[in-house]
């Protein structure tokens, strides 16, 4: 048995997941998130992990392998790093098995991923480089509408004229909202019509890796915007894809998942080879 | 009194400059925007009064005895007093408010400790206000949003912790309050603070030979001076929502330009930072605008960028240029879009980079972008002046001077202390000049 943490430094959040892993058996211990939002990642990602072990009654010295992905290599406690498109490949079918495509929509980037039965990236293909149409940008949008992050996607289901928007700058969104709210378009129709530009961004992102008929997982930060999700049926349905669109509720630890699972196989790998690091 | 008013309502503040009928310029006024536009500029011109004010109080109190040496250090103190007033006035309304938000099933079965929460935390922050408007103090922003917001984030994570309720479900509190109490009216009652404020400093410094009576009564003389809002120009980013006639209005472009030519009447080429937009102006010799660039629709390159930064950072706007002032090296900064550098920045910052290194980067990113805008606008002629917001970044003016002179080779370069109010100035002129026309024209038909 090989305990192992995955700890996800994203843009929003810091995400960390343990693992018992022994072989192909993996036990789930404990897992944690805390936003962000104008505190130190680095700090956060100590108090995320010390709050795991507290969770699983472990001390740090339990755990075999500290796997970190997003932004979080500089954390001074890892064992390795991987990279974000593997570890929510992988985290993906951890969580729905029969997805061949993971649809990862955190803070800042949107990504689609097409993979394989046991995780491994076939293709993928990722949003440029502007903030237009994030996660920030709705985070920003319903910061100043006051509304909380768990009350949007409700709320744009209850959209019925949907407010098209197209290419807004996220840092200059909040003008925009102030001349929508000006001119008397009501949350729900604002959220919506964000949602709506997101997923047909995802979409054709999904569409441009070859993808088109199997199970998305979506994972990331916004996987659990019911909001988004129901965009996204609508934009496929829209744009004929095939697709059947799963969210998970553990989506956002996705990345944190499939980092843990990795670090697990690479120290299982290294103890076979008798290649582990001896202990200091 | 006839006052002659402009107003520029940009993207992130809107400005106010209150002139006389000699064109002097009596006060100024400045606030955030993010409110509603029809409030953000009667908060703006509210300012402007206040400064107002201060400057006709300077006029009576010129010659008040003990106050020869001291009429500066009084000044001050009657100012900060007068924000701190304003400071908790407001307060009061953001606790009422938030208290407003405690109800539906995100609060069901915390309703007592999120309001004892909220007891706790405003207590601190009353406790603490005196502190920021102390001589000397150092503050992130002038603005209450800002002012506030910063500290309740702050002693919000303590409370959270100490009353284990969530940090997001305070946070979500305060978020829904804030545009609440922005976008109420101010109360009016300017005359009644700054008595109050005043009767608190005679109290705090009292001796040296004055006559507190004395002051008094020459500050109540200034404050009880009618100011008659003769005619009023706004412009601006917001300008078509302003409940004003057309002929109250002018383009942003024309304001800039004759507000720079104001300032520095042998300007010809104009390069104005703003919250949101970056202009490259051309004028001629009497301040009409003969060409002009814009950027498009991205905050690269613009105010909110290097706001956005600061955000990141957990630093005040203002911090930003001296601390890139102190870098060796720039870092060269690959992202254009304003979030990308911002998480570009953590990126570095994470891989060991120093933050006066990396800020010098951005610095020069944002003033890349500008260059490019003026010489698609026409390049720069002599004299050539930086306004907006971030002329007061030196930093930023370092950059530009070093490209300038790279590019164009010498030519004077004007920046004004007070250049944010410049499209303010431009419309506050505009305002004088509709009036000074009309009278000439009544004239010739008489």
């Amino acid at each position: 048995m090989t305990i192992t943490a995955g700890i996800d430094v994203g843009t929003g959040a810091v995400k960390t997941a343990l693992f018992d892993v022994d072989g192909d058996e993996t036990k789930w211990l404990a897992r944690c998130t805390l936003k962000i939002r104008q505190r130190d990642p680095m700090q956060l990602a100590a108090q995320s992990f010390d709050s795991v072990l507290a969770d699983a009654g472990l001390d740090r010295d339990d755990v075999a392998y500290v796997a970190t992905t997003g932004e979080g290599e500089a954390i001074p406690f890892h064992t390795g790093h991987f990279y974000s498109m593997t570890t929510h490949a992988r985290g993906a079918i951890y969580l729905v098995p029969e997805a061949r495509a993971a649809m990862d929509v955190g803070a800042l980037h949107g990504r689609a991923i097409r993979i394989d039965e046991r995780g491994k990236v076939l293709g993928y293909k990722m949003t440029s480089q502007c903030a237009s149409g994030s996660g920030q940008f709705l985070e920003n949008i319903a910061r100043y509408l006051g509304i909380a992050q768990d009350e949007i996607g409700s709320l744009s289901m209850q959209a019925d004229e949907p407010e098209k928007v197209s290419g807004i700058c996220a840092v200059l969104a909040e003008t925009d909202v102030i001349n929508m709210v000006s001119r008397g378009i009501s949350s729900p129709n604002i959220l919506k019509g964000i949602h709506l530009s997101m997923a047909l961004r995802l979409t054709k992102l999904l569409k441009s890796t070859g993808a088109g008929n199997e199970v998305v997982c979506v994972t990331g930060g916004l996987a659990l915007d019911p909001g988004l999700i129901a965009a996204l049926e609508e934009e496929m349905a829209e744009q004929k894809i095939g697709s059947t669109v799963r969210s998970h509720p553990d989506s956002i630890y996705a990345g944190a998942i499939g980092a843990a699972l990795w670090g697990a196989f690479r120290h299982e790998k290294l103890a076979r080879l008798g290649a582990l690091p001896k202990a200091s | 009194m006839k006052c002659f008013i402009g107003i520029d309502l940009g993207s992130t503040t809107t400005k106010a400059v209150l002139m006389d009928g000699n064109q002097h310029i009596l006060g100024r006024g400045i606030t955030n925007s993010r409110s509603n536009y029809d409030t953000a500029s009667r908060v703006a011109k509210q300012e402007a009064v206040v400064d107002t004010r201060m400057t006709l109080c300077r006029r009576g109190l010129a010659g008040a005895a003990g106050l020869e040496d001291g009429l500066d250090d009084f000044l001050g103190e009657l100012e900060r007093s007068f924000r701190l007033e304003q400071f908790l006035d407001q307060l009061g309304d953001l606790e009422a408010t938030c208290k407003t938000q405690i109800t539906g099933d995100r609060f069901a079965g915390v309703e007592k400790e999120v309001d004892a929460a909220l007891v706790a935390i405003f207590d601190e922050l009353r406790d603490t206000a005196p502190a920021l408007f102390a001589p000397g103090a150092k503050r992130k922003s002038d603005f209450f949003r800002d002012i506030a917001g910063a500290h309740y984030l702050q002693v919000a994570e303590k409370v959270a912790k100490e009353a284990g309720l969530p940090y997001e479900l305070l946070l979500n509190v305060y978020d829904k309050s804030i545009i609440d109490v922005e976008n109420r009216p101010p109360s009016e009652d300017l005359t009644g603070k700054f008595v109050d404020a005043l009767v608190r400093v005679l109290a705090a410094t009292s001796g040296d030979g004055r006559d507190a009576g004395d002051i008094e009564q020459r500050v109540k003389d200034a404050l009880a001076i009618e100011l008659e809002e003769t005619f009023v120009v706004g412009t601006g980013y917001g300008r078509v929502t302003l409940p004003f006639s057309k002929e109250h209005i002018r383009s942003e472009i024309l304001c800039h330009g004759l507000g720079a030519h104001m300032m520095y009447p042998k300007t010809r080429t104009v390069l104005d930072i703003g919250g949101q937009d970056t202009k490259g102006i051309q004028v001629d010799a009497s301040g009409i605008v003969e060409n002009f660039q814009m950027n498009d629709r991205c905050a690269a390159g613009c105010g909110r960028y290097l706001g956005y930064i600061a955000d990141e950072m957990n630093m005040g706007l203002h911090e930003l240029g001296p601390m890139a002032m102190k870098s060796t090296r720039s870092v060269r900064i690959n992202s254009t879009c304003t979030v990308f550098a911002g998480a570009e920045l953590r990126d570095r910052l994470a891989l060991g980079e120093n933050r006066e290194d990396i800020l010098a980067g951005l610095h020069r990113a944002i003033i890349l972008r500008a260059m490019s805008i003026i010489s698609r606008s026409g390049g720069i002629t002599d004299q050539f002046t930086f306004t907006g917001g971030v002329a007061k970044n030196e930093a930023a003016v370092r950059e530009l001077k070093k490209l300038v002179q790279e590019n164009y080779g010498d030519v004077t370069i004007n920046i004004d202390p007070d250049s944010i109010y410049t499209g303010a100035l431009g419309a506050a002129t505009f305002a004088h000049r509709a009036v000074e026309d009309g009278a000439a024209r009544e004239g010739v038909q008489a």
